[in-house]
């Protein structure tokens, strides 16, 4: 049985409360992120996705409810919240925007500072993130001024993964870029995953990605979490994900084709090395 | 093509390195855009194409080579401001950010920026924006503040602010790559309605898939070369050429790609989900028959 490493217990937020503005952005959201997992939050806009993903790390508060780390609520000891976000490292949306030191290497190493490190182990850790996001070490003395947008995409990661939180948030992490600079965060999200143990949450309107990186999936819908489980789990109910404004991976939609024209193939298939091995075998019966 | 809008002839450019060496980046490109066709421009980052879309808005000057919009050469000497102006009005630019491209803080007086700027009486502007905002569905946010909009609905009043310079021909620079799908969605069907009822040329330059199956014909660009042409069929038929563009290839193109590899000799376009259940259907009644 795998261990919860963040629950979300009966959590609701709202914007503006008590005024004309008012907007639920999170109605009574209860859930669970396994330790050590992908997981994947889908939703359209405006479901509360973005919401979700800042009460991770205190950066909201919930009105009601409680957001538990290893068990225990984040807002304990509301002083020490600061501690948690280096726990909970974040990636906001376009995350490029904020770098702001003269360098690259400033840059990653302003959050492993503020933990107070010394500077061997800073110089350590802007190392190893820069590795991770897979940056040249001869852009860590460049200015962020100088380097592509994938490349400043990366920096910026690189500047959360230093604090080596041991889960990492990240909103829209490949969010325009092309699909080299996005398979590249990926795979270093996988990475970072695998070679520390860290549990990984990313947002994306890309459900072909989520497919691709994700193990499991939180779908919210209106303010409220209408599915958690894995991709299979999910993907099988392609008629609901359409009902609440969510495509489906091009190879999920083409199998649930298949199916209403009378060839039965399995549920729940969602990527394209599952798709050739299911029709092969239907294929060859023929 | 005897009436094309942009023709593009052996265009070379490259920027010079501080120490002076020559950087290429665009080497002997030549392409024709038809009045009134739909073309989109395929390439990852760095394959050239917003290299490209600098030099088609003249903010770039070609090392060598020829730009002629409606016959007429733009770079071949340096235009008067009023040249530069006229074509501006011919051919206009919708970029990637939303947030960088909107100048006013009602919605409508943005749409008007550009037809008061071009002097034209009162009746008339009044007429462009209304008619401008109909277009691309924004008319009931004509009062609005532009950043409480959406994304994608600041994306569609930018280019309302174009279509109301009556363009010939307008170029999408990744204009939908910060949006999410709803927003995307709504400006491709702008896109669309423009080309398709309005009769604009349409250039779009993207790394997205789907968005370069709506046009009649795929430029794919690499590393500063024309690597493909063809329709949106032919192009997505040839999943060995897009991923060496370090492109993607649509899910259902690798399925059929992969059942192929298998044995199965499925034929026919299969790019979209449709066609791809058809095309195996297809195969099936085939084998059975």
């Amino acid at each position: 049985m795998s261990v919860a490493k963040i629950e979300l217990e009966n959590v609701s937020y709202v914007y503006s409360k008590g005024t004309p503005y008012e907007v639920t952005a999170l109605d009574n959201v209860s859930a669970c992120i396994k330790e050590g997992s992908i997981t994947g939050i889908i939703g359209h806009t405006g479901s509360g996705k973005s919401t979700f993903v800042q009460l991770l790390n205190g950066l909201e508060h919930a009105q009601e409810g409680r957001v538990l780390l290893d068990g225990k609520d984040i807002w304990e000891k509301p002083k020490e919240i600061g501690k948690i976000r280096f726990r909970v490292g974040l990636v906001m949306q376009y995350p490029e925007y904020q770098l702001f030191e003269e360098t690259i290497r400033q840059d990653i190493a302003f959050g492993p500072k503020n933990m107070g490190l010394d500077k061997e182990e800073i110089e350590k850790r802007v190392l190893m993130a820069a590795d991770f996001v897979g940056l040249e070490r001869e852009l860590l003395d460049k200015s962020p001024f100088d380097l592509s947008g994938g490349q400043k995409r990366r920096a910026a990661i690189a500047g959360v993964i230093a604090m080596k939180p041991e889960v990492l948030v990240l909103d829209e992490p490949a969010a325009g870029l092309d699909p080299l600079g996005r398979d590249a965060i990926f795979t270093s999200l996988v990475n970072y995953r695998n070679e520390t143990g860290a549990t990984v949450i990313i947002v994306s309107h890309s459900m072909e990605d989520m497919a691709r990186f994700c193990e499991e999936l939180i779908v919210l819908s209106h303010a409220k979490i209408v599915m958690q489980g894995t991709c299979s789990e999910i993907f099988a109910k392609a008629d609901f994900l359409s009902e609440i404004g969510l495509d489906v991976p091009q190879i999920t939609g083409c199998m649930k084709l298949l199916s209403q024209k009378g060839l039965s193939v399995g549920d729940g298939i969602y990527t394209v090395e599952d798709a050739v091995r299911e029709l092969s075998r239907r294929l060859s019966s023929l | 093509m005897s009436d094309a809008f942009i023709q593009v002839e052996n265009l070379n450019y490259s920027y010079a390195e501080e120490d002076g060496r020559e950087i290429p980046v665009l080497h002997d490109i030549s392409f024709e855009i038809g009045r009134g066709e739909y073309v989109a421009i395929l390439g990852h980052n760095g394959s050239g194409k917003s290299t490209l879309a600098k030099l088609l808005n003249l903010i770039l000057t070609p090392t060598s080579g020829r730009i002629l919009f409606d016959g007429k050469d733009v770079a071949e000497k340096e235009l008067t401001e009023d040249e530069l102006y006229q074509l501006r009005r011919k051919v206009g630019m919708v970029f990637q950010n939303p947030d960088n491209q909107l100048v006013a803080t009602i919605v409508e007086e943005d749409v008007a920026f550009g037809p008061e700027n071009l002097g034209l009486p009162q009746q008339e502007i009044r007429r462009r924006v209304d008619e401008s905002l109909a277009i691309v569905g924004m008319t009931e946010y004509a009062h609005h503040e532009p950043h409480r909009l959406s994304g994608g609905q600041k994306q569609r009043i930018a280019i309302a602010g174009i279509i109301a310079m009556l363009p010939e021909c307008m170029i999408f620079d990744e204009s939908t790559a910060m949006l999410d799908p709803s927003g995307r969605k709504d400006v491709l069907r702008t896109i669309e309605t423009l080309n398709r009822e309005k009769g604009i040329t349409v250039l779009t330059i993207t790394h997205y898939m789907n968005e370069a199956a709506k046009a009649d014909r795929i430029i794919v660009l690499d590393d500063g070369r024309i690597l493909m042409e063809g329709t949106p069929a032919e192009v997505f038929a040839r999943p060995e050429i897009l991923r060496k563009a370090g492109l993607d290839v649509p899910q259902c193109s690798a399925l059929v790609e992969g059942l192929r590899e298998a044995g199965f000799a499925i034929s026919g376009d299969c790019y979209s989900p449709e066609l791809c259940a058809e095309a195996i259907c297809r195969y099936i009644q085939e084998k059975r028959a």
